[in-house]
């Protein structure tokens, strides 16, 4: 859920969440205005209802909240660049997703189109992939053979609307202008929903190997060793099975060290270095590590 | 300027065309251009793209941008200042001073201020065709980076693809420009 007020009495919001069990996702305050993203039991949901309603603030659902995804584009050139690759990013940013964005180096062409091995291993380290193709019906069935190497959901979005295609959604294709009419909102919001479908199987196949830890647990354990720096943005994003921390090389040996009920974070999470910001924490399920407590 | 596309689905034709429409506008050269027609051949894949220069604006002379005063001129069309003040100064040099954002101060006898009105600032004839050819770049494919142009008066056609292009296609281009020709 996303908490959309101002700053009157907004801590007492944060405590409220800490004391019913809840997580901050995410917080961002910009002068007056406060967008707070947070995770509490359902059971809940009343309680937090009537102090956003005391604070005169709005409740907004969530459904991509705790996922990190990535907006590819064929190349980062005016062709297919900017318009569609911003309106989707911030269409999914609404939807509480952390996005990023990224333009393959050798992704232009129908038969010449590659994703190189590196791009790959980029693209997995987030929840999801959503590839952003153009106009032409012949070029998108030939590119779908370069996605399919893909390990992590993707959704292809591109511009004809009819196109029997699996994981694909029409609509949204190489433009010269902002999506900003009510049919192509429509069109953003069915992408969104594809996309939460998609996560959403993700996510029972998490529940059904359940984590050793929740990431969001493990995001307020860091919090305590590491209390995020002023200014820094997004130190800690959410996964759905783990975690980016966004934090150097010397600083690894203590997240290692961080005890996470009987065990350290390091018997419980596979820690690499992340070839594009940070390192990330891949939570193991409990089934391997045993119970943390 | 009328553009027409041919050779792919409905979507594509459709969606092509106001590529072109909205390039060509960004780039300020819509006016200048008659007619734009572009072949698509997604399965090839083939693109053709033909371009007829129409009638181009006249030049920009430095009465149309500014407004005279006492020892002064006073900037009206701010976007042509820089191309203004480069003018002058190669003319004049140190007799020229920019005063303000909008202002040029200026130390010139009558004669030399009277023909100030009439010196030409912008002709867009100067880079009416690399701007042509970067709107060209832009609505073809990224991926269809071979590149055969046929040269023709008062037209630029391009064909493009990813593919060497065959001698087919050159005589093929050669034909949709003679018929287009005769047409528009």
């Amino acid at each position: 859920m996303m908490f959309e007020g101002g700053v009157y009495k907004f801590s007492d919001l944060r405590e409220l969440i800490e004391d019913i069990g809840g997580f901050i996702v995410q917080e961002l305050v910009m002068q007056t205005d406060t967008i707070l993203h947070m995770a509490f039991p359902e059971e809940e949901e009343r309680e937090i209802r009537n102090k956003v309603k005391e604070l005169g603030g709005k409740l907004i659902d969530l459904p991509l909240a705790g996922t990190e995804i990535m907006v590819v584009t064929p190349s980062l050139g005016k062709h297919h660049a900017v318009n569609p690759l911003c309106d989707i990013g911030e269409y999914l940013r609404r939807k509480g997703a952390i996005t990023n964005m990224m333009g393959l180096a050798r992704g232009v062409g129908k038969r010449i189109a590659q994703i190189t091995a590196q791009e790959k291993m980029i693209m997995e380290e987030c929840d999801a992939v959503v590839f952003v193709f153009g106009n032409l019906k012949e070029c998108i069935e030939e590119k779908m053979r370069i996605c399919d190497v893909i390990e992590v959901p993707y959704l292809i979005v591109g511009g004809p609307p009819d196109l029997e295609l699996e994981h694909y959604l029409g609509g949204i294709g190489r433009r010269t202008d902002r999506m900003r009419r009510k049919e192509e909102f429509d069109t953003l919001e069915a992408m969104a929903s594809k996309l939460g479908e998609i996560l959403d199987e993700k996510r029972k196949e998490v529940e059904e190997d359940p984590l050793a830890a929740s990431p969001l647990f493990i995001k307020e354990l860091i919090e305590l060793v590491m209390p995020p720096k002023a200014g820094e943005e997004l130190p800690i994003i959410i996964h759905l099975d783990g975690l980016r921390v966004n934090i150097d090389e010397d600083e690894v040996a203590r997240i290692r060290d961080i005890e996470v009920g009987t065990k350290k974070l390091s018997e419980i999470c596979k820690i690499k270095k992340s070839l594009y910001r940070g390192y990330l924490l891949k939570i193991l399920p409990e089934a391997v590590t045993g119970s943390v407590f | 300027m009328e553009v027409k596309v041919e050779g792919g689905d409905e979507f594509a034709n459709t969606s092509y065309g106001k590529i072109c429409q909205d390039t060509f506008r960004d780039l300020g050269v819509r006016t200048s251009i008659d007619h734009t027609y572009i072949y698509i051949d997604p399965k090839e894949p083939v693109f053709l793209i033909s371009v007829k220069i129409g009638r181009v604006a006249s030049p920009i002379k430095v009465r149309d941008v500014t407004q005279p005063e006492i020892d002064k001129l006073k900037i009206t069309d701010e976007k042509f200042a820089p191309k203004l003040l480069a003018v002058l100064w190669d003319k004049y040099g140190e007799r020229v001073h920019q005063i303000g954002r909008l202002e040029i101060g200026l130390k010139l006898d009558e004669g030399e201020a009277e023909a100030l009105k009439d010196l030409i600032v912008y002709d867009p004839r100067e880079d009416l065709i690399p701007r042509i050819l970067d709107g060209i770049d832009r609505v073809l494919p990224e991926g269809a980076r071979v590149r055969y142009p046929l040269p023709s008066p008062r037209r630029i056609t391009i064909i493009a693809s990813e593919n060497p292009i065959g001698e087919e296609w050159k005589k093929k281009a050669e034909e949709i420009v003679r018929v287009l020709g005769d047409d528009v």
